[in-house]
């Protein structure tokens, strides 16, 4: 097969994760919420540092974050986006995740990848754009890619002019 | 009072309004620097953010870039960062450890406490030009600390720290003795904005009345949240600390690191909540150890510190850059001997409520931005009622307006003096 294609493992294996990402942004653009959430093992971890520390290595049980989400607090998460009471995403922005770069490494059991993203957020008169890169784990589960944690890092100097990260990066 | 703020107060009627000019008018803006953040104490930093001689760190304060360092016999300096031959910024990154600064436009290298130590091209100046008082970085005229928060003035005249504080230096003190060892800021620095008057977040760092509508979500979520709710009543009172400092002091239903347990906690948790309770109150005394660990406070300092005790302690800083845009800078305080697994626990609490991704704050955002957006709706000729409470003839209750009342009338009051 893969001298047919000309397909490496490793091609493969990126085209994987990408088409897991790429399913993940068109959800969360949709805000199929718990759809999205399905995606996530059941030990996952969300997070996103705050942009003064190195967001690649900073520490969650250290270091002051905007977001450090275990799976409990993520499925709560989803509960309070879809409800009206969250008045800060009622009505709903319109959210677009670009998602690209993406580079995978597998580390023994773990695959690791790395992508770039802009995420933009269009609610009422205010159009902000979140510029990052994601690092995430992924695992396999019963054949199916899942993803076991995922951490925005903000290339960006502060939260300016934005309020708040009340969508889902 | 208030002819030229026109607020309005009249405690026999029960009537406190504010109008809505206040958080619009660019005059009102451009005053407040004159009349308030260039004459008050203003927040800088915590002694735990320069551990050493030599520590370093740069903060915008008031819009003005500001110096903070500690120079080689470990003194605290604040420097106007900008380079007294040109005027450029001289240091550049956010924190770190250095003896000397250069300006990178011309090399002219400055001292921790701001001194002059070289510059190229001596002989193009006069003999003496080096030590000329004019040719060092500027220190910001008035730079003091109660405990390990410092604060400063761009007002040479203004009154002492203390005499200021009020009664709202034993709130700093309290948040200081949460900690036998001293408390330090843990890494991380939330720095957003809001497209809102800087005023609105003044009362809503203290509003004790909004939490059921504007945060319904937030208090499902701890419902939810197996064992996040202790069954202590959400109850307390609003208290005036002078000079336009208020707080509100109350109980309620969250776990607080010092030391409050709350089921979630396990019970491996409450073996060490009780322990940090055990410690506090040895050092403190039984009332004040008591007051200290039960109750939660939201404290305004004026004219924009806030300092919010609650599931975990918040220090906030924000200033307006226009009459309807406001930058916001929040850290946390942690006692330095906290065990990892409290620390962590005191993150997760932090992150639960506070913060541009938390639960509640983005909530609060919605409203504040949603205020400004609705002001455009008149012509400058309607008012805020900020008079919840003023029928009360006993203390105000934390849901009350009486904190924010201290808040305004101080705002006022300075404003006023500063037409005269």
């Amino acid at each position: 097969m893969i001298a047919e294609t000309g397909l490496t493992d490793s091609m493969l294996m990126r085209m994987a994760v990408e088409e897991l990402l790429t399913r993940e942004a068109d959800l969360l653009d949709r805000w199929a919420l718990d759809d999205w959430l399905a995606l996530y093992t059941d030990d996952a971890h969300y997070y996103i540092p705050p942009s003064d520390v190195d967001g690649d290595t900073a520490n969650p049980d250290t270091s002051l974050f905007y977001i450090m989400d275990d799976h409990k607090r993520m499925q709560e998460r989803v509960i309070r986006l879809k409800s009206k009471g969250a008045h800060s995403e009622w009505p709903r922005s319109k959210v677009r995740h670009l998602v690209t770069n993406v580079i995978v490494e597998r580390d023994a059991g773990i695959i690791r990848a790395r992508a770039s993203f802009m995420v933009s957020r269009a609610k009422d008169v205010t159009h902000d754009i979140f510029v990052g890169h994601y690092l995430y784990e992924l695992v396999e589960q019963a054949g199916q890619l899942k993803i076991s944690k995922k951490t925005c890092v903000l290339d960006m100097e502060a939260l300016r002019p934005h309020a708040r990260i009340s969508i889902i990066l | 009072m208030g002819e030229e703020t026109g607020i309005i107060n009249d405690p026999g009627k029960a009537r406190f309004l504010v109008p809505r000019r206040a958080f619009t008018d660019q005059a009102v803006f451009e005053k407040e620097y004159a009349a308030i953040f260039n004459r008050c104490w203003l927040y800088l930093g915590h002694a735990s953010e320069l551990p050493e001689p030599g520590s370093f760190l740069t903060r915008t304060v008031s819009r003005r870039p500001i110096l903070f360092t500690r120079d080689k016999n470990g003194e605290y300096n604040a420097l106007f960062n900008a380079c007294p031959h040109r005027g450029a910024m001289v240091c550049r990154e956010r924190h770190g450890k250095s003896r000397a600064f250069m300006c990178m436009y011309h090399g002219w290298t400055f001292g921790s406490a701001g001194n002059l130590m070289s510059l190229p091209g001596q002989a193009g100046y006069a003999e003496g030009f080096k030590q000329d008082p004019q040719k060092q970085m500027v220190h910001v005229p008035r730079l003091d600390r109660r405990g390990d928060f410092f604060f400063i003035s761009f007002n040479k005249d203004v009154e002492p720290l203390d005499e200021y504080l009020a009664e709202a230096g034993d709130y700093l003190d309290l948040v200081s003795e949460h900690s036998a060892t001293g408390m330090a800021v843990i890494g991380g620095t939330q720095e957003y904005s809001i497209r809102g008057n800087w005023k609105l977040l003044t009362e809503n760092s203290f509003d004790g009345y909004h939490a059921a509508c504007t945060h319904s979500t937030y208090l499902e979520y701890l419902k939810n949240a197996n064992g996040a709710l202790g069954a202590t009543p959400l109850e307390g009172t609003g208290i005036d600390l002078g000079n336009g400092h208020a707080v509100i002091e109350y109980t309620a239903p969250w776990g607080r690191p010092v030391a409050s347990w709350v089921p979630l906690w396990g019970e491996e948790g409450k073996v060490e909540i009780d322990k940090i309770y055990r410690e506090v109150e040895a050092r403190l005394g039984k009332q004040r150890a008591e007051r200290l660990a039960r109750m939660n406070r939201n404290m305004v300092i004026f004219p924009n510190l806030v300092l919010n005790d609650i599931m975990a302690i918040t220090i906030r800083t924000f200033f307006p850059t226009a009459p309807d845009f406001m930058e916001v800078n929040a850290w946390t305080l942690a006692p330095r001997e906290e065990s990892e697994w409290l620390r962590k626990y005191r993150l997760f609490n932090f992150t639960e409520f506070l913060g541009p991704g938390g639960f509640a704050t983005p909530d609060d955002v919605e409203a504040i931005e949603k205020c400004q957006r609705g002001y455009a709706a008149n012509a400058g000729n309607m008012y805020n009622d900020i008079s919840k409470g003023m029928v009360r003839a006993e203390a105000p209750s934390f849901d009350d307006e009486a904190q924010m009342r201290s808040f305004w009338m101080e705002w006022d009051r300075r404003l006023a003096m500063a037409e005269a």
